[in-house]
């Protein structure tokens, strides 16, 4: 009982020969076995809780504010094309539209640099209301076989895209089978932007996730044709819209990669992007934006944080504030045990 | 039924009976799986992770890999599965070493060594000293030529004296070649389990004896599992074997126990339950509705036209298996683990060791620890429990003259010593009876000293006194006893014992001195059974002032009487005395009719006072247990005045003035009706009075209670808080266990012997102290200690704690795993409602299994309060008591916790990585490490004390969960390669985690200050007085420390004058004055002290602040 120290410190011994380290560890378990462990009991006192309030706060606000800054340099460029690109004739049936092969997609638009964008310029594609993350969807895939091609048998987890004509299809799956097909270029004024599309994808997936020996095989190869084809000649592992294309977006609002501009452009710029719009997102009413985006250490333009930590950060000052109005104007005397109501009865021997 | 045990005859009754095979075991090597499989799934949450293993094993439905709910599955069941296993083989192992032990029989007249297995009713066994008694003996032959030998019966009824076993007089004198020849039948009951009582009837054939009917008692049986003690050899006849003697019927399997803290668990989890079906129901529904409406456009999803028939359970039972973690296959290893270590830090505890013997508590039941902080009633017995039952003979008054009065010792009263040396009659023959009348067996050792073996430690404070004044019970060799006084020796014949039964309340003897031949009855008993038979004319009111007066110092009383008898009368006497004891029906009664022929006319010598210390401690003990809210009961079987005064002045029922005893009595029926109700009309109006009333019961009111005004008893039992029973047997104490419990109460009752063990096993809690009375009770009990005062910091210390700790533990438990349910649940809303799970299988597994458990587990370290604040202001046990800290409403906290905590990780996760950073297994570590951050910060915001194993525990299992994930993010081919090192060097990341932490806790830390300071609890208040020192907690030390220097003074204070003038407070009691004074012997109510006991449960089940 009289072990209940206030702090750990005076554990605290100094052990400077095996023996003292000895009996240390034996003093420890006796402590430990008796539940007298040297313990530090903190108090929500008052002044502790106030100032933690205030300082969190004080130290949230900057955060929140460089945060917010730094989000706010970043320079964004969105372009929602998916209405656009529909030719007049076929706005009320988009539908129509991209599922006649016949039609060129092709669709152009120029876009104006609001400010300076230094390089590299990430190029995104968003789409939204997209669910990669469905179930049907996430499942079906077979890592082993983007990873070991056709020796890798059992691909069963692909369903309903594991085989075409009795022949398995590499890569297998709903996720391969409806990769991205839309297509961007760019260019300022009559020079094409060269858009570096090498190295979009993760480092990792590249090397150890997707095969170098492991060529597409029977795909898009079916009745039902998803998405991009895939040219047979190249590795999986250089296929880098599928790669990062099968890296699934938690969230049914997401961007992809698509490729770095790795000029700067100034502002008042104008750059014409010309694109293909072949990928349906009418049959679900989803949407699809061109993103052009510089990064900051932060990431890509995003207020969520500045805003949270500065709302976070007010409201932790604020109360703080009450905790100290309360305490000033209604003092409480810590630890009073005549507040103890069995105290207030009479006692009796 | 009864049964004819045919003696030594080898073609009759043998397959009538079973052999001698005992079992123990709960299962052969057959039954063994299914049984225990059946046993396990039995229980509710086993079948429910059983069905979820299974659904899991569906492909299609199950989110995650079916092993991480295999996996701990099979673990849970096998660790409980080996446990039973092992315990099943022990019981195997020791039942065969007990079935093949050697032991010579008689076969054809020849002896022969068979196993102990084979032994059949009719047998007749030889043994050896030091042998165990293989099965029930009824005793033919032994070395003694008086025909005794002495068991010890330790394993029977815990009682470690030597007892004396006697052969039946038919044997008497028997050749030891005959004995294998014997033939003859016994006539006795059907297997039973009173291990008090053999009424059966012995006749051997010719050419033993006569055809005659001896009469058996329990004094001529050597019962299973006894051992013969310095006795060369006896032989008897198997008239029990195997599982139907005393010993095989006695045994029961103890039902599991379960503790109330088990059972809100229990309630809490089914309700949890309940409310995943609802979210299974709502969100299966939700789903089947999207997947019409919305999936079947998302072209990429390709949704079957024409589904399968279960096509609509599937999005529920996919739900199912992603909410099953809700309820947390964790909380039953976590619980059983803490709760190992709550009994071991019992087992380990320092302050708990009795000094004297070195004996340690001793937790045996592991599982129940959290019940001891929520005790409502203690019943408790009294000689040896409260008591040292260390008997110490301290005053005497012979002829009147009192000894021992000045110094409190009449052993060192100089004036009793001088009358001893001038050799007064009356002292002679006071201290004559002392040392004859009696059972006592002297054992002489090799160096010539004497000791004593006696079953009443009452009779060996006499017998030591009496050597102690020069009259020495010096040899008992068969009836012949010699006594040694002043170097002279005296021989008497012992002719016949008139024995000692409750009933009686008194034991006599017959002995006939060798030298005059005379013959002399000497008796002693308690002074109802012997006064009223004194002769006519002697003045007994000296002695009966004498005995009221030992009675309110808390002695013990013994009236010490003779007589010297006629030849013939004894004679005559004898002749009935014998049929008497060979009755087969009632013939306890008939022997007591028979005793009582011969008890009269008594002169009485004077009065014996034995002093049964109370043990170190008990007062305080009581009182502050008392002050904690629980109710003492005191269940004993000694006399009323004793129990009284032992109960006044341990602090059970407080002295002076203003509480009061009221009596429970009567006879019959009627007088028991009136009486009870009369006592329950006083409790009723005493009860809004600030009063402590205590009700006193005899057993035998008691038994008519029960019977017959079950509901009023049971009434007074709740009204009244304090009781004392005495006079019950042991079973009416099981009878008082059961009828608080009914009234669902939580009892716990302690004992020291025999008598105590129902009482242990029926109560919820049940513990033993291991003392003089044996090992019995301390083996039958949940826990046994080696003192009364260890009670107090086994309830205060370990209870309080264990029921706090479990409370968090389970409660936590039930946080962390409705977190994680509740952002798979969120993210179902984003994710098409299709059952996608947010984590993959490893993080979930490792979720609950490591992440999660190990910093919880170390809250067996935690301390609201110190042990001394605990032990200053016991009332803090309201909280246990009342379920203040594990209950619906405060699960309800806990459950809004783990909404608010969810919401904050999941949005919080969705803002941040949205968009170009909202790939899935990034999305999943953040919103995962952002649970891991935030339930560090609640195990540290509620724990209270830490200590270096708690920082290292939450801590470093922060540390943990990224090196764990470090190595799992290193493995190319794991879902989550490289994912931990990419987030880790994102600054997004770090400030994802404090922003969720921040949002997290932020409230809860104001919400927890607040109530803390402005809506204090009663614990709190006194951790801010601990913590923060300062006068005040001095001030309650001063208050305390009076309060037990008041309470050293008050045993003293119960002096026999205080008492004795004290007023007569009778209300409603008038009635029948008879019954109150005869019951109080001196006449004089007690009226007792209030204390605020009743009040404070009133408030501990009924307030309802904060």
């Amino acid at each position: 009982m009289e072990m209940d120290g206030r702090s750990s410190s005076s554990a605290v011994i100094e052990a400077d020969s095996v023996s003292l380290q000895q009996s240390r560890r034996s003093k420890f378990i006796h402590q430990f076995t008796q539940q007298s462990l040297p313990a530090c009991k903190p108090v929500l006192s008052p002044p502790f809780v106030i100032s933690v309030f205030f300082v969190v706060g004080l130290i949230f606000i900057p955060i929140g504010i460089v945060a917010l800054h730094a989000s706010r340099s970043v320079v964004e460029i969105v372009y929602r094309y998916d209405g656009e690109c529909v030719p007049e004739p076929y706005r009320s049936n988009k539908l129509a539209y991209i599922k006649d092969d016949s039609i060129s997609k092709n669709c152009s638009k120029s876009l104006k640099i609001p400010k300076h964008m230094k390089a590299p310029i990430y190029i995104y594609y968003q789409l939204d209301n997209y669910y990669q993350n469905h179930r049907r969807y996430v499942k079906s895939r077979n890592d082993k076989q983007l990873l070991h091609g056709l020796k890798y048998h059992d691909a069963s987890s692909c369903h309903p895209e594991d085989a075409n004509h009795g022949h398995p299809i590499v890569p297998c799956g709903l996720i391969a089978w409806s990769l991205f097909n839309d297509t961007y270029s760019f260019s300022r004024g009559v020079v094409d932007l060269k858009v570096n599309r090498k190295n979009i994808a993760w480092k990792s997936d590249r090397e150890h996730k997707f095969g170098k020996q492991v060529y597409p095989v029977n795909f898009q190869n079916g009745t039902l044709i998803g998405g991009a084809n895939l040219d047979p000649n190249i590795p999986l592992s250089d296929q880098e819209d599928l790669i990062v294309w099968m890296r699934t977006s938690a969230l049914p609002t997401f961007r992809k990669l698509y490729g770095r501009i790795e000029e700067d452009l100034d502002a008042d710029d104008v750059i014409s992007v010309n694109l293909f719009n072949n990928y349906n997102t009418y049959s679900f009413s989803g949407s699809k934006k061109l993103v052009l985006s510089t990064s900051t250490w932060l990431g890509g333009h995003n207020d969520f944080l500045g805003i949270a930590y500065i709302s976070i950060g007010t409201s932790l000052i604020f109360i703080a504030f009450v905790f100290l109005l309360l305490h000033v104007n209604n003092p409480r005397p810590y630890g009073d045990t005549s507040n103890l109501s069995w105290n207030w009865k009479p006692i009796s021997s | 039924m009864k049964r004819y045990v045919y003696i030594n005859d080898d073609n009759l009754a043998q397959d009538l009976y079973c052999d001698n095979r005992i079992s123990n075991r709960k299962y052969t090597i057959w039954n063994f799986l299914p049984k225990n499989l059946w046993e396990q799934f039995s229980r509710f949450m086993n079948q429910y992770f059983l069905l979820i293993a299974c659904l899991q094993l569906w492909s299609l439905i199950t989110p995650v890999n079916p092993a991480s709910t295999w996996g701990p599955l099979i673990f849970i069941f096998a660790v409980s599965a080996i446990k039973e296993a092992w315990d099943d083989y022990n019981r195997y192992l020791s039942d065969k070493k007990a079935n093949e032990k050697e032991v010579w029989i008689v076969r054809q007249g020849i002896r022969k060594l068979i196993q102990a297995q084979d032994v059949r009713v009719g047998n007749i066994v030889w043994l050896r000293e030091n042998d165990e008694v293989p099965c029930d003996l009824v005793l033919l032959g032994t070395a003694d030529p008086q025909g005794i030998c002495y068991v010890e019966t330790a394993a029977l009824d815990g009682e470690t004296d030597l007892k004396t076993r006697v052969i039946p007089s038919a044997c008497m004198g028997i050749d030891i070649e005959l004995l294998h020849k014997i033939k003859g039948v016994i006539e006795c009951p059907g297997p039973d389990k009173d291990i008090r009582r053999l009424d059966a009837n012995m006749r051997l054939f010719p050419p033993f004896l006569d055809n005659d009917m001896f009469p058996l008692t329990i004094k001529n049986t050597l019962l299973q599992s006894c051992y013969l003690r310095n006795t060369e050899w006896a032989c008897g006849v198997a008239v029990y074997t195997g599982n139907e003697t005393k010993l095989g019927m006695c045994r029961g399997v103890p039902e599991p126990k379960l503790t109330a803290v088990d059972a809100m668990i229990d309630k809490l989890t089914g309700a949890i339950f309940v409310f995943q079906i609802v979210v299974v129901i709502v969100l299966g529904i939700a789903g089947n509705v999207w997947k019409d409406t919305e999936a079947r456009k998302l072209w990429y999803v390709r949704y079957p036209k024409q589904g399968p028939w279960y096509e609509l359970l599937i999005i529920p039972l996919r739900f199912e298996l992603l909410c099953s973690i809700m309820i947390p296959i964790s909380i039953k290893v976590s619980l059983d683990l803490v709760k190992g270590l709550y009994a071991k830090f019992i087992d380990w505890d320092d302050h708990m060791v009795d000094l004297e013997t070195k004996t340690r508590s001793n937790a045996a039941n592991t599982a129940i620890s959290e019940d001891l902080g929520q005790v409502e009633y203690i019943l408790t017995d009294k000689t040896g429990t409260l008591t040292e039952n260390k008997m110490i003979f301290k005053r005497c008054c012979i002829s009147g003259r009192f000894y021992g009065n000045e110094n409190g010792d009449a052993l060192t009263d100089t004036e009793l010593l001088n009358a001893v040396s001038s050799g007064s009659a009356d002292v002679i023959r006071f201290l004559k009876v002392m040392a004859i009348c009696n059972t006592v067996i002297p054992v002489r050792s090799k160096s010539g000293a004497i000791s004593y073996k006696a079953q009443s430690q009452d009779e060996e404070a006499l017998v030591r006194a009496a050597a102690r004044l020069h009259m020495v019970l010096a040899n008992k060799n068969g009836n012949i006893l010699e006594i040694n006084l002043n170097a002279s020796l005296l021989q008497y014949e012992v002719l016949d014992i008139l024995e000692f039964t409750s009933e009686r309340k008194r034991m006599s003897v017959v002995v006939k001195d060798c030298q005059s031949g005379k013959i002399f009855l000497l008796s002693k008993g308690a002074d109802e059974a012997i006064l009223p038979h004194s002769h006519a004319g002697q003045e007994i009111r000296t002695y009966a002032e004498t005995v009221e007066q030992y009675a309110q110092l808390g002695l013990r009383t013994l009236c010490l009487a003779w007589r010297e008898l006629d030849d013939d009368e004894y004679q005559e006497w004898a002749l009935m005395f014998k049929d008497a004891n060979s009755t087969l029906i009632d013939r306890e009664w008939r022997v007591a009719e028979a005793c009582q022929r011969l008890e009269h006319d008594l002169e009485i010598l004077g009065v014996a006072a034995i002093e049964d210390r109370l043990q170190d401690g008990v007062p305080e003990t009581i009182a502050t247990l008392r002050k904690a809210g629980i109710n003492f009961w005191m269940l004993t079987g000694d006399k009323q005045n004793t129990a009284i005064q032992i109960a006044l002045s341990c602090n059970f029922v407080s002295p002076e003035p203003k509480g009061q005893l009221l009596m429970v009595d009567g006879k019959t029926e009627d007088e028991v009706c009136r009486s009870l109700e009369r006592v329950l009309l006083t409790m009723r109006i005493t009860n809004t009075e600030p009063k402590d009333v205590a009700f006193v019961v005899d057993g035998w009111a008691l038994e008519i209670a029960l019977k017959h005004y079950r509901k009023a008893f049971t009434e007074l039992a709740i009204l009244s808080r304090t009781a004392i029973c005495c006079r019950v047997t042991p079973s009416q104490k099981a009878q008082l266990v059961e009828l608080l419990k009914t009234c669902d109460y939580r009892t716990l009752a302690i004992g020291d012997g025999g008598n105590d063990v129902r009482m242990i096993q029926q109560a919820d809690i049940g513990v033993g102290i291991s003392g003089r009375e044996g090992l019995q009770a301390a083996r039958a009990a949940d826990y046994s200690i080696g003192k009364f005062r260890f009670l107090k910091r086994l309830i205060l210390v370990h209870g309080r704690y264990s029921y706090n700790r479990t409370a968090f533990l389970s409660q936590y438990s039930f946080y962390k795993s409705l977190l994680i349910c509740f952002i798979q649940i969120f993210f179902s809303f984003i994710s098409g409602v299709s059952g996608t799970s947010l984590f993959n299988s490893v993080s979930l597994m490792a979720y609950n299994v490591f992440y999660t458990s190990v910093p919880v587990l170390v809250s067996v370290l935690d301390k609201d309060l110190s042990e001394r604040t605990v032990m200053q202001h016991p009332q803090i046990l309201f909280y246990c008591q009342a379920g203040r800290l594990l209950n619906p409403s405060t699960f309800a906290g806990w459950f809004g916790r783990s909404l608010f905590h969810a919401i904050v990780v999941f949005a919080i996760t969705i803002h941040s990585y949205a968009l170009e950073k909202s790939e899935m297994e990034e999305v999943s570590m953040v919103a995962l490490s952002g649970c891991i951050w935030l339930q560090a910060f609640v195990v540290a915001l509620e724990t209270n004390s830490f200590t270096v194993l708690q920082h290292l525990a939450i801590w470093g299992n922060l540390v943990g969960f990224y090196a764990i994930n470090w190595i799992v993010s290193a493995i190319p081919s794991s879902g989550m390669y490289t994912i931990m090192f990419r987030l880790c060097k994102q600054p997004l990341y770090w400030i994802t985690m404090i922003l969720i932490v921040a949002a997290g806790m932020g409230p809860v830390l104001a919400l927890k200050y607040f109530r803390y300071t402005y809506r204090s609890s009663k614990i709190n208040i006194l951790q801010q007085a601990e913590r923060l020192g300062g006068p005040i907690l001095s001030l309650g030390n001063i208050e305390s420390q009076t309060r037990t220097l008041e309470k050293d003074l008050s045993p003293l204070s119960i002096s026999l004058p205080k008492n004795r003038n004290s007023s007569v407070y009778e209300p409603l009691l008038t009635e029948s004055p008879n019954s109150t004074r005869r019951s109080l012997g001196a006449g004089a109510p007690f009226d007792f002290f209030q204390s605020q006991s009743r009040l404070s449960t009133n408030y501990s089940r009924n307030c309802k602040d904060n």
